[in-house]
């Protein structure tokens, strides 16, 4: 793959900016120079089996614009995106670019990142895995890339969810609650102080545990920046945990939540961050 | 010397989904792997006792916009795309895939009436735009959204 890519980070994964502005820093790190695409202007339309002239004209214009960046390569972060590219996408288009998922690049380029993880990470965490990713096996990347990590213990448990990651479990009634709390069980068999999700949509749904569990929920990426010597602050996670619509509005502040909509921020966003993990 | 015909390159959505349907109907035994190798089951009422190659009559059923089958509804209501069908299936099918469509089927997507609801979050791309606002500088939206 080239060294100048674009990286598209997907949809739901604006709720993260700082997932997205690490996942850019280690891009960096290992040599990638690289054009961040996402948000609602650059949907694969995976979520419209409803609707399939709405899908593929997402699609179309999503892969017609990556052909505009020229770079030759896209770098996914969403599995799926990712999916929806190898599966539907490329099928009925003319991409002209090659992709990988970003752990594939971390992963190959590993000793170029080792040589940047020069602070000591004093965590004992567990891998949060799925099984479901099966077009890229991402948790033998990630145990590989955490490894690396200066003062990192890494425990890698027996237990991996089903689906690609936590989202595609929410729809199922128990699914995702079963997941939750052989997530919460398997931390306490392991002793750790850490969930390490691997995915956007896990750090999600799991964040809000660290109200009422003895363990943080920390993205992969994050404890790789933290060994770069770069804190970026889960803003999500700090809303999600903060206990009352009072203490959310107030880290938030006015301004971002004028600029989000005051009134779709107290319907729609509100609610989604004063819900509780079910387990 | 035998002479291959392979389909074009599909044009539209509509028609890559067409060619996939077309192949899957004449590669699959019915052997029932795939049901047998899904991890959900357990989560759809009656699914656990039904005959694999039953359900699979049903979802393919499903793929010729036929009826389908209440318990071929069940398992793709329960599918969260572990692809652990696609891994077992002897014939290569992307079974995974091959859920996936017949979920577009039931939705009506691809011509029959619809048989299950959709799951589209409302004011989905709404909630994207805000939650941009919330984490991202104007400039990096420009950048990097548009
Ligand atoms: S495992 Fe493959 S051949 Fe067997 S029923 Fe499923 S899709 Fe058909």
């Amino acid at each position: 793959m080239s060294d100048k890519v674009t990286f598209w980070y997907g949809c739901n994964v604006v709720r993260h900016g700082d997932i997205i502005r690490a996942a850019i820093a280690l891009l960096e790190a290992v040599g990638v120079e690289v054009t961040p695409a996402g948000g609602a202007g650059y949907c694969c339309g995976t979520a419209k089996d409803a609707n399939l002239r709405a899908a593929e004209g997402m699609a179309r214009r999503t892969v017609e614009k990556f052909n505009q960046h020229g770079h030759g390569a896209v770098v996914t972060w969403c599995p799926s995106c990712h999916r929806h590219m190898n599966g539907f996408m490329r099928e009925y288009n003319d991409p002209q670019f090659s992709f990988a998922h970003i752990t594939q690049i971390l992963h190959q380029r590993r000793e170029r990142l080792a040589a940047r993880l020069t602070h000591r990470v004093e965590r004992r965490a567990m891998l949060h895995q799925h099984f479901g990713f099966h077009e890229v096996d991402v948790n033998p990347l990630i145990v590989d890339l955490l490894k690396l990590v200066p003062g990192l213990e890494l425990v890698v448990p027996d237990y991996a969810a089903p689906g690609h990651m936590c989202s595609a479990l929410a729809p199922v009634p128990r699914a995702l609650p079963d997941a939750t709390r052989a997530t919460c069980e398997a931390v306490r068999a392991a002793g750790a102080d850490t969930v390490v999700t691997v995915f956007h949509s896990c750090q999600r749904l799991l964040c809000g545990l660290e109200s009422t569990e003895p363990f943080h929920v920390v993205n992969y990426v994050s404890l790789l920046t933290a060994a770069m010597g770069i804190e970026l602050p889960d803003e999500y996670k700090a809303w999600k945990n903060a206990g009352s619509e009072e203490k959310v509005m107030e880290l938030i502040g006015a301004e971002r939540i004028a600029a989000a909509g005051d009134r779709f921020f107290r319907e729609a966003i509100l609610p989604e961050l004063m819900r509780r993990p079910q387990k | 010397m035998s002479v291959t015909n392979f389909p074009a390159k599909p044009a539209t959505l509509i028609e890559h989904l067409g060619q996939f349907i077309a192949d899957t109907l004449t590669r699959c035994t019915r052997c029932g792997a795939c049901f047998k190798a899904c991890p959900m089951t357990g989560y759809a009422p009656g699914l656990p006792a039904a005959d694999a190659q039953d359900v699979v009559a049903g979802v393919l059923g499903l793929l010729r916009q036929e009826a389908g089958t209440a318990d071929a509804l069940a398992w793709i209501e329960a599918c969260t795309q572990s692809g652990r069908c696609s891994a077992a299936c002897p014939e290569g099918i992307n079974a995974m895939k091959m859920m996936r469509v017949a979920r577009m089927s039931a939705l009506g997507s691809l011509g029959a009436p619809r048989k299950i609801a959709p799951r589209e979050e409302k004011g989905f791309f709404r909630r994207i735009g805000a939650f941009s606002q919330l984490q991202f500088s104007a400039d990096e939206i420009e950048k990097w959204q548009r």
